[in-house]
């Protein structure tokens, strides 16, 4: 009973984990069609910096995550005015490339200037105390994360329902055309997903951070990576799409460990995307996926 | 049999294709040093893949970042089918199903190695072929993490990351050049004809294409599995050819390489494939040498390494910025070269 009791809570932090993310991917994605490649590239960002933070400047640890979210925001709103304003109405796959090229060009500027090598941060282990809750034995990380990603979701609802840049984002996935004719300007909105989409990129880096302790250039390629599994298979594009795959993802991939005989621990990854596959053989648009109206093409 | 007007335009544009790449390969074979012999043919197997790239994307234009994984299946099917049962019993003491006791001729074992794959990418294909855009990219993405980590895993019969040695050296500049040749008019034959314009048309618009009787998923898959199918027969002129592979090349590296090739030329065309290819590939040498740090004109510059990770990136995104069809866009070689009529 502990034990179902542990694993859940492990599950259902992982999920957290990958749900952060896979919110940062659709909130771009739902408006402006871009698959965003470089979000791992956002989270290194955040690495390095809460490096830089702790060599340089103080070792104070709440410091260290503020200028670690914010250098995530602030990348992330840079790489749109820089990479992706060129590629705003342009097709999926055109947009899908370029966020690939940016990603390549970041790892490869990491590997470049800073290191090839992982560069450990120690200042957030803190944040991973052990804590015994009605008898069951967990970190206090796992408890960080369920709260956070609670608040963002919330924050987020809030957010897109209760203000005018909210509706007019929900409003963008529909059809953007129609909201630029309302007088919102195209800029604000797109800079908004992507700030967005850079705080919660943030969010979770602090949280790989404080689990794994160093960064190298390819910091956040598997979590992203993770994260486009969680985002198609809840319906690319959709907000809660995005929360329950990446839920779904962390009970899977958490299954797959307590589960799998421990020979076959080295083909976790391969049964956790095999059974994904499975899913999309179910709904080839993710489950929770927007209607498309295939009729009204021009 | 009678060609349509595209077609036999398609078969003049495969002739000055192939005309091109024979061209290379004999300029190469009586001016290049054994380094570059090496790097000429890897180039080669290079535009192997990318014209297999080209088949799927190109015509259905959904993006397929799995292509490294299918390359690495053909490059280990034939290795397994070919190693002599001596050097077997060597570098794979512990495989099972008897892989370690037999060995089949070069040509068997590619016949083998292109069924073995074939059979994969139509497996897979069925998949993928059903989902839209953005789902079928990322579910392809899964399919090179899934392969990568089995033949991680499966040490008895890949080796991992370490080498799988022992693999006769059956090919040579010429028989890439004439396998290059080969694919090149596979490749645009199936650009023009009936199955290739129905695919294209479906990219355009696929409503429309659908109203007018194409079965999209059915040609989706037809052209998957014969990018597959190219694709084995790139990774088995790999392993002919260096006698060694591990799991390694077949990774995230290789498909931004060979993506960047076939973007930078335009994915759309047969003839784009083959000049991004080259382009980049004699491009990213002279980029590998800057790296090294050499000495220009008295100036001694500074080792740096990831310029060549850095380039490719650039190309990838200046090339979808300003000019996002590649730079050959919707035209083939004979249209250049030809007047329009």
């Amino acid at each position: 009973m502990e034990y179902a009791a542990q694993q859940i809570i492990n599950a259902l932090s992982f999920g957290a984990e990958y749900a952060l993310l896979a919110l940062g991917l659709a909130i771009v994605f739902s408006v402006m069609g871009l698959v965003n490649f470089a979000h791992g590239e956002v989270i290194a960002v955040g690495g390095y910096t809460m490096v830089a933070f702790a060599a340089l400047v103080t070792e104070n640890p709440w410091i260290i995550i503020f200028g670690a979210v914010a250098a995530a925001t602030l990348t992330s709103v840079a790489l749109e005015r820089v990479a992706f304003r060129p590629v705003r109405y342009a097709d999926p796959t055109t947009g899908l490339l370029t966020a690939f090229g940016v990603s390549i060009v970041l790892q490869n500027l990491f590997l470049l200037f800073i290191s090839p090598r992982p560069i450990a941060v120690t200042s957030l282990y803190f944040l991973d105390a052990p804590v015994t809750l009605f008898g069951i034995q967990i970190s206090s990380l796992q408890i960080f994360e369920s709260i956070t990603i609670f608040v963002v979701i919330i924050g987020l609802v809030l957010f897109l329902q209760r203000t005018t840049l909210g509706l007019a984002m929900r409003a963008a996935s529909l059809d953007f055309e129609m909201v630029r004719l309302t007088g919102i300007r195209a800029d604000r909105v797109f800079a908004l997903a992507f700030l967005i989409s850079g705080l919660l990129a943030g969010l979770a880096c602090i949280f790989i951070m404080a689990r794994r302790g160093s960064v190298d250039p390819h910091f956040g390629f598997n979590p992203v990576l993770k994260a486009f599994v969680a985002c198609v298979v809840g319906g690319f594009g959709s907000l809660p799409g995005a929360v329950l795959g990446g839920f779904l993802l962390g009970a899977i991939e958490v299954g797959m460990l307590v589960m799998l005989p421990q020979e076959y621990g080295g083909l976790k990854d391969a049964f956790v995307f095999g059974i994904i596959a499975l899913v999309l053989v179910w709904r080839p648009d993710g489950i929770l996926s927007p209607a498309t109206e295939k009729g009204d093409k021009l | 049999m009678t060609l349509t007007r595209g077609q036999k335009r398609g078969v003049v544009g495969a002739c000055m294709l192939a005309a091109i790449l024979i061209g290379i390969g004999v300029l190469a074979t009586y001016f290049a040093s054994r380094y570059q012999l090496r790097l000429i043919y890897s180039a080669y197997v290079n535009l192997i893949v990318v014209l297999g790239l080209q088949v799927f994307m190109g015509n259905s234009r959904l993006t397929n970042l799995s292509h490294s994984a299918f390359m690495g299946i053909g490059a280990y099917a034939a290795a397994i089918c070919v190693t002599p049962v001596a050097m077997k019993q060597i570098a794979l003491p512990d495989a099972p199903w008897g892989l370690n006791a037999f060995a089949l001729d070069p040509v068997m074992s590619a016949v083998v190695a292109l069924v073995i794959t074939g059979v994969i990418a139509f497996l897979v294909g069925i998949f993928i072929v059903r989902m839209t855009g953005t789902g079928a990219t990322i579910a392809t993405l899964a399919i090179l993490v899934i392969v990568h980590s089995i033949f991680l895993y499966r040490t008895d019969i890949f080796k991992g990351n370490q080498a799988l040695f022992g693999i006769p050296q059956v090919f040579s500049l010429t028989s890439i050049v004439i396998l290059a040749v080969i694919v090149v008019f596979i490749v645009r034959g199936f650009r023009e004809s009936a199955w290739g314009v129905m695919l294209r048309a479906s990219a355009d618009d696929e409503t429309g294409s659908a109203a007018m009787g194409v079965n999209v998923v059915r040609l989706r898959l037809i052209a998957w599995v014969l990018s597959g199918l190219v694709l084995g027969c790139a990774g088995i002129a790999y392993a002919y050819f260096l006698g060694t592979i591990s799991a390694r090349p077949f990774y995230f590296n290789h498909v931004f390489l060979t993506l960047a090739m076939l973007i930078f030329g335009g994915m759309r065309t047969v003839t784009g494939a083959v000049l991004g290819t080259f382009a980049i590939s004699f491009g990213l040498e002279v980029i590998r040498w800057l790296e090294t740090g050499p000495v220009i004109i008295g100036i001694d510059l500074p080792e740096v390494l990831g310029l060549s990770g850095v380039m490719l990136g650039l190309v990838i995104v200046l090339t979808m910025a300003l000019r996002p069809v590649g730079v050959m866009g919707d035209r083939e070689i004979e249209e250049l070269v030809l007047r329009n009529k």
